[in-house]
């Protein structure tokens, strides 16, 4: 190969081909995108054991009776308010991270990721074991005088929002601690300087910073709440019903899967609406890599 | 913190209140799944805590009870083949995208990414029909594929992280030389983008490993996974055998990070994501 000036982005285009997409890309769209469209143009004979009925005919179902639109509400209403508390919650964690934890970062990092570890089954059973009637959360609330006689958490809504919060809060820590370590401490000096209380400082200049982290943190942990069913299941007990769960449920014990396909394009439908939000806002901010 | 500091608690108090604050959180993270951890060694009948004496009897049944053991077989084969077609698919990805002057890098990249936001019971349910329309039905190569779906955006985005951190300089360096293609990919990039590789592994068989959304679809008695049948065990009864399983499950995962932590270091396996 003769080197030449003009010739040294030729060499670098050369060293990987753009080809080694290819079979990924095929992988894909075979594997990933086809089974998608299968789905939403519901071409394979799904009406096996139930009795046949246009995919239509569930649609209309999900959007006219009360019944199901209430679970369609229900379940964006519990990814909403599962995002919302892990913000609450995790903001402070992902602040003290950055700021204050020092030599410790590495150790609380550690902390943080060691849960993503262990099954979800593995925590859904911690949270049983101290929700029981006679665990230790009732315990405590009875010896805290808060309590007179114990509280059914199990089989509630409370006990799987908790459930879901305490697998999903880590995600949101991660990323608003990205965002706020990016975040030039000058300008919170500049603020301080000029006469801004810490407060003041905080609202203005800090948290419209870190909006971006949130922003992401709120999409991953949406996606994943809207999805999630094995803690509505072993916690919620079925007291509060959502799409994931509906269509489990249809899976597993109504075996009406072409409920369960109108349920999942539902479902799909709201993950790329929250999707597309995400692309706009990465748009609005420019290309920031990922 | 010297003992005089303790007493200006006024001034310390916002320092005090964080780290307060702090190992509140850290002890609602950690304390569910520190007690499953010591529920697994009771002695007693049932699920009591604090456990009450201690014994391995629990991981005893877990290796007397067939439908564990097999199913955890099948989820350590799931997670390896998992990790390595991932890799096979998700490397040259990464690699092309990266650096490929492949058109639309950015819009590919997304499409690369996308299948981590799709809900996995969606998923689950709809490559369930879709495969079996193509007559692979519910198999371990069913579960293979989709398991691979999943978990191919973490080994794109770990291999692009670290690869776009290494300088281009030393495979032109190669070519200008005289490499070809193969021998720069195998003498240079590919050691570079080593702990890449490593981490996304990892993350793809940490990801197959406690999938069931997905898993849950393709049961069979030969392609349960171990979270399949937790969860059919839990539906019905209640005791600590499935403490044992999680902690054995948790042991595999450790043992996995340990591994790639002793060769690469965990450093290298957080790369500017």
């Amino acid at each position: 190969m003769i080197l030449k000036r003009s010739g040294v982005t030729t060499v670098s285009a050369g060293v990987v081909s753009p080809w080694w997409i290819a079979f990924t890309g095929l992988f894909l769209v075979v594997f990933f995108v086809l089974p998608i469209v299968n789905n939403l143009l519901n071409t394979t004979e799904l009406a096996t054991l139930a009795k046949q009925r246009p995919i239509s005919f569930y649609y209309h179902k999900l959007f006219t009776d009360p019944y199901y639109i209430r679970i369609v509400f229900d379940t964006v209403a519990l990814s909403v308010g599962v995002t919302v508390i892990c913000i609450i919650i995790g903001y402070p964690v992902a602040m003290f991270l950055v700021r204050h934890s020092g030599k410790w970062s590495g150790f609380i990092i550690f902390l943080l990721i060691a849960p993503l570890l262990t099954s979800i089954i593995m925590r859904t059973f911690g949270w049983r074991v101290l929700f029981a009637r006679r665990g230790l959360v009732n315990d405590f609330l009875i010896w805290a005088d808060i309590l007179d006689k114990p509280f059914m958490f199990l089989n509630s809504a409370s006990s799987a929002v908790v459930g879901l919060v305490h697998v999903l809060v880590p995600f949101m820590v991660l990323s608003i601690a990205s965002v706020l370590r990016s975040i030039d401490l000058q300008l919170e000096e500049s603020a301080r300087i000029l006469g801004a209380s810490r407060v003041k400082t905080f609202l203005k200049v800090t948290f419209p910073l870190s909006l971006d982290g949130i922003g992401t943190g709120f999409i991953i942990v949406f996606l994943l709440a809207n999805g999630s069913f094995v803690t509505l299941l072993l916690l919620g007990g079925g007291d509060l019903k959502t799409l994931p769960l509906l269509i489990y449920q249809q899976f597993t014990i109504s075996r009406d899967f072409q409920f369960a396909a109108a349920m999942s394009n539902v479902l799909l439908a709201i993950a790329v609406g929250c999707l597309y939000l995400q692309l706009r806002l990465i748009r609005r901010r420019g290309v920031k890599g990922s | 913190m010297n003992s005089r500091s303790w007493f200006r608690l006024k001034e310390n108090a916002p320092k005090f209140s964080m780290l307060a604050y702090m190992v509140l959180f850290f002890i609602f993270l950690l304390g569910p799944i520190l007690i499953v951890v010591a529920i697994s060694f009771t002695e007693t009948e049932y699920v009591a805590f604090p456990p009450k004496g201690f014994s391995l009897r629990w991981y005893e049944r877990f290796f007397e009870y067939d439908a564990f053991v097999d199913s955890f077989i099948v989820s350590v084969e799931l997670a390896i083949a998992t990790a390595v077609l991932g890799v096979g698919l998700g490397v040259p990805a990464a690699l092309a995208v990266t650096r490929g002057h492949v058109p639309y890098a950015n819009t590919i990249m997304t499409f690369l990414l996308s299948p981590l936001s799709m809900p996995l019971i969606v998923m689950g349910f709809a490559l369930l029909f879709y495969l079996s329309a193509l007559g692979f039905g519910v198999s371990f190569l069913s579960l293979l594929i989709a398991h691979t779906v999943i978990s191919l955006p973490y080994v794109v985005r770990t291999v692009a992280g670290v690869y776009r951190g290494i300088s281009p300089d030393f495979e032109e360096s190669a070519a200008v030389l005289g490499a070809n293609r193969l021998q720069i990919f195998w003498n240079i990039t590919l050691p570079m983008i080593k702990p890449g590789i490593f981490a996304g592994m990892l993350f793809a068989m940490l990801i197959s490993i406690d999938n069931l959304p997905i898993s849950f679809f393709f049961g069979s008695a030969d392609t349960n996974t171990l979270p399949v049948v937790m969860l059919s065990y839990l539906e019905h009864q209640f005791d600590p055998s499935i403490a044992a399983a999680s902690c054995i499950q948790l042991i595999v995962a450790v043992i996995g990070l340990f591994i790639v932590e002793r060769i690469y270091g965990l450093d290298a396996m957080t790369p500017a994501s």
